[in-house]
């Protein structure tokens, strides 16, 4: 009979795994609101395998690893070993919530925030609403020397509701609020660390990420080990995830180096420099995929100095560029046509504005209506690297043909710098990178008040709309300030809109688990929720 | 000698007080706003003048340029050299752990300039214009011409990846894998030696053709001894005073001349550091690194002249 009784609870303890094995754990309450999102599906690519060490290549050293000390050079190498509280979705809006749960407003400057539960920091202590006070006293306390502690000024007090709800308070309704969370002041800081010695968390950071910090050597490496507690994993029911034992990020700055690594078998997966693009393609041992970036490249007018306050002749420059021949000339065709500053997967980007087209004729035309049918000169500067160059010289060609001579200099960034604030210049280097919150780049490049502006630009109606966009907390009405603000932008032809940025990685056909297709819908929220692996669970 | 040596000294002295002050002025007269290209570049999203102007406090360029100067001069002296600007590392760790990559490089690159270097020159003297040494100074002029990135490509596909017997890039400290820092310093050090390599043939062909020359080295021949002790006991050593200057003026050189093999194959050292330390306008690297370059070249230059006393005591008389 005792030998039944063993066999019957054998038999139901491998039925109990089997079942386990392909059927996800069940989620608590809090992990429901995990389980209901669209980009909580991880049934693709076959089964993953545990084990192995990813090894990346970055050009530049981490610096420091305290995202609210300066300098961090390498965000996405941080991301893994530290997490926010807000991340963005697929049209970089600040609208996941991470590590917390949910953020209801009760008045448009008094938002509870309820935290999620079971997180803890490498160092064992809780993520709590007690941290998160901690941090951001910690953050605007000057003895800190956190250089984003002016990113929180609207931030009145942060008040412990419970262990798992905040209440904040800030001065003033403030659009940017959830923006915030989503960057540098976002990453959850562990109280207890934050209380000993700070200094040390910028070699020996301490988060709450799928991975933990093992060891570094500046200019040389980073070396990171799989957090067996990472709550994501139990929260989403992969409780395997990560994947891998190791990270490596390797520092090599030379792009044909990195690929050199690549092909080698000596690295797994890397952001190609454009001119490789087609390189990889060709090369049977990788798979490469491309994707969108938050970055738009382009040029900006003088409009308040010199030639450029006379529309006809913005016009004429911005008809006169043919931007596909440059996006195949000179970005090896990685990049889409911009029509207007917000790329076209912002959730800011008006989608009926369509690309300036390429009109030579009416270039000509519009010179000649503003007095310049014999030509016209005018001056500004580039930056000295090989892609700055290329450029410069590619739209300088096409000015020529219109009859535009473009004397352009080429300088390095401290440099061109200067120029941009002393306004010496007609026509310059332009763009944004990393376009999150579409204020910034309004307020930077447009507003009397901006970082970029330095007094180029002085539309009334463009002011009005930044500034109404800045303080509008409805995610809707947002939206529809914004729109309406690039179609003036765009009307009124205050900068040339060349192309939206794309990048180009290659993997290592051993690396298994990515969907280009679901990244390119949830971008950041699908590379902090989804995990590669290798095949067999070996490099 | 001594009296020979202090008055070199004090010359050194002068001129390092010179440069300080001149460090100082120029890193401050570049152009351009280092801190707001940072902050643009740093691929955050953030109030970028709030960050700006937090980070000129902190880095003290708020301040008025006398007090940023005296600040500069006391700290630099009792070794608290500032943080870096582009990495935010301590400014004297970064020398100081960056120095050994930066030397063995170097190391490794005499040993193969001195190695090749050496018996080519002496071959090429002593076969003078046989076809032995037309080929030898043929090959000296390639190692010389090869552009160091060209040559450092081509190792790298032949050698890593076709053929994958060498890590194409990275560094390995001796302490933690002694093999592993022998493979990955093996093509830079090789690289780095062979444009070194052949200017050393050339100048110690050319030097001990002169001596050859020389009254003294015909009296030896005379007495009746074999050309080989003629070579190794009367001409070698005067024959190298030349070598000995190039050996200091390849020293003075290293931090630039070894920075693009640095950059290509990835090794953490001084070179890679100050090239991007011009590029960021990282000031308190940037005036570290040249007051550290300075008193490199006041030094050598010193060592040379002591070893050249040593060498010819006539220049000791003079």
């Amino acid at each position: 009979m005792f030998s039944r009784i063993l066999t019957g609870a054998c038999a139901t303890a491998v039925a109990v795994l089997g079942f386990s094995l392909i059927q996800p754990l069940p989620a608590s309450a809090a992990d429901a609101t995990i389980a209901k999102q669209p980009w909580a599906k991880w049934d693709t690519d076959g089964k993953p395998v545990r084990g192995g060490t990813l090894r990346l290549a970055s050009s530049l050293y981490i610096g420091k690893m305290n995202p609210n000390h300066w300098p961090v050079n390498d965000w996405v190498t941080l991301s893994r070993f530290m997490e926010r509280i807000y991340i963005n979705n697929g049209t970089y809006e600040p609208a996941t919530p991470w590590l917390a749960e949910s953020l209801i407003f009760e008045s448009p400057t008094v938002a509870v925030m309820k935290l999620r539960k079971g997180i803890t920091f490498h160092d064992g202590s809780p993520f709590n609403a007690s941290a998160i006070k901690h941090q951001f006293a910690w953050i605007t306390d000057k003895k800190s020397g956190a250089w984003t502690a002016g990113s929180v000024g609207p931030v009145a007090k942060i008040d412990v509701v419970d262990e798992h709800t905040v209440r904040w308070t800030l001065k003033h309704p403030w659009a940017g609020f959830e923006g915030m969370l989503a960057t540098a002041p976002g990453y959850a800081m562990s109280e207890k660390a934050l209380k000993g010695d700070q200094s040390a968390l910028d070699t020996n950071p301490v988060g709450t990420g799928a991975y933990m910090f093992d060891e570094s050597s500046p200019d040389n490496f980073v070396k990171l080990k799989r957090n067996p507690n990472w709550w994501f994993a139990k929260a989403s029911g992969n409780p395997d995830m990560p994947y891998f034992d190791n990270i490596v990020v390797s520092v090599i700055p030379d792009p044909a180096v990195r690929l050199a690594n690549l092909r080698a078998g000596k690295i797994d997966l890397l952001t190609l420099d454009k001119s490789q693009y087609q390189i990889a393609l060709k090369d049977p041992n990788l798979r490469v995929v491309k994707w969108p970036r938050n970055a738009m490249s382009g040029l900006r007018f003088n409009t308040t100095k010199g030639v450029f306050k006379d529309i006809r002749l913005r016009k004429a420059v911005s008809h006169a560029i043919d931007r596909k021949a440059l996006i195949a000339g000179t970005q090896f065709g990685l990049g889409r046509i911009a029509s207007a500053m917000y790329p076209g997967d912002h959730w800011g980007h008006n989608p009926n504005l369509k690309p300036i087209p390429f009109d030579p004729a009416l270039s000509k035309k519009l010179l000649a209506e503003a007095g310049h049918g014999d030509g016209l000169a005018i001056k500004g500067y580039m930056y000295n690297t090989s892609t700055g160059t290329i450029v410069a010289e590619a739209v300088k060609a096409m000015l020529t043909n219109v009859g535009i001579d473009w004397q352009v200099e080429l300088m390095p960034p401290p440099a061109a710098a200067e120029k941009m604030k002393s306004l010496d210049y007609d026509l310059a280097l332009g763009g944004w990178s990393w376009i999150f919150d579409p204020d910034r780049m309004a307020t930077g490049l447009y507003h009397p008040k901006g970082g970029f502006n330095f007094g180029r630009s002085n539309n009334p109606e463009i002011i009005e709309l930044v500034e109404a966009g800045r303080k509008e907390i409805d995610r809707k009405k947002r939206q529809k300030i914004y729109w309406k603000l690039e179609e003036v932008v765009y009307n009124d032809y205050q900068d040339v809109f060349l192309w939206w940025e794309e990048n180009a990685i290659a993997f290592n056909k051993n690396v298994m688990g990515w969907d280009n297709d679901a990244f390119l819908t949830y971008k950041d929220t699908y590379f902090m929720s989804h995990h590669l692996w290798f095949k067999d669970g070996k490099q | 000698m001594g009296r020979f040596v202090a008055v070199r000294l004090f010359h050194a002295l002068i001129v390092l007080i010179v440069v300080v002050v001149l460090v100082f002025i120029f890193a401050r007269l570049m152009p351009g706003d280092a801190l707001l290209v940072a902050v643009v570049s740093s691929n955050i999203d953030v109030d970028t003048a709030k960050a700006v102007a937090t980070l000129r406090a902190q880095y003290g360029l708020d301040q008025p340029v006398y007090y940023q100067f005296f600040r500069w001069l006391t700290d630099f002296f009792i070794g608290d050299w500032g943080e870096s600007i582009g990495t935010g590392e301590d400014v004297l760790d970064m020398f100081l752990e960056r120095l050994p990559v930066t030397l063995q490089l170097f190391l490794w690159a005499a040993v193969w300039a001195y190695a090749i270097g050496i018996p080519i020159g002496i071959v090429g003297a002593l076969r003078r214009n046989t076809k032995t040494d037309m080929a030898l100074t043929t090959a000296a002029l390639i190692g010389v011409s090869i552009p160091a990135f060209f040559e450092a490509l081509i190792l790298i596909y032949l050698l890593a990846v076709l053929l994958p017997i060498f890590p194409p890039s990275g560094f390995v400290p001796f302490g933690d894998d002694a093999w592993g820092n022998i493979m990955s310093m093996a093509m830079p050090g090789f690289v780095a030696g062979t444009g070194g390599a052949g200017l050393i043939a050339r100048y110690v062909r050319s030097s001990l053709l002169e001596v050859m020359r020389q009254d003294y080295i015909r009296t030896a021949r005379a007495k009746g001894l074999p050309e080989s002790a003629v070579v190794r006991h009367h001409a070698m050593r005067p024959a190298m005073i030349p070598v000995v200057t190039v050996i200091g003026l390849a020293w003075t050189g290293v931090l630039g001349g070894l920075f693009i093999i640095e950059v290509i194959f990835a090794l953490p050292g001084l070179g890679r550091m100050t090239v991007d330390a011009i590029f960021q306008k990282d000031f308190p690297v940037i005036q570290a690194t040249l007051i550290v370059a300075s008193l490199n070249v006041l030094l050598v230059n010193l060592a040379v002249d002591i070893v050249y006393g040593y060498l010819d005591p006539r220049v000791r008389v003079q």
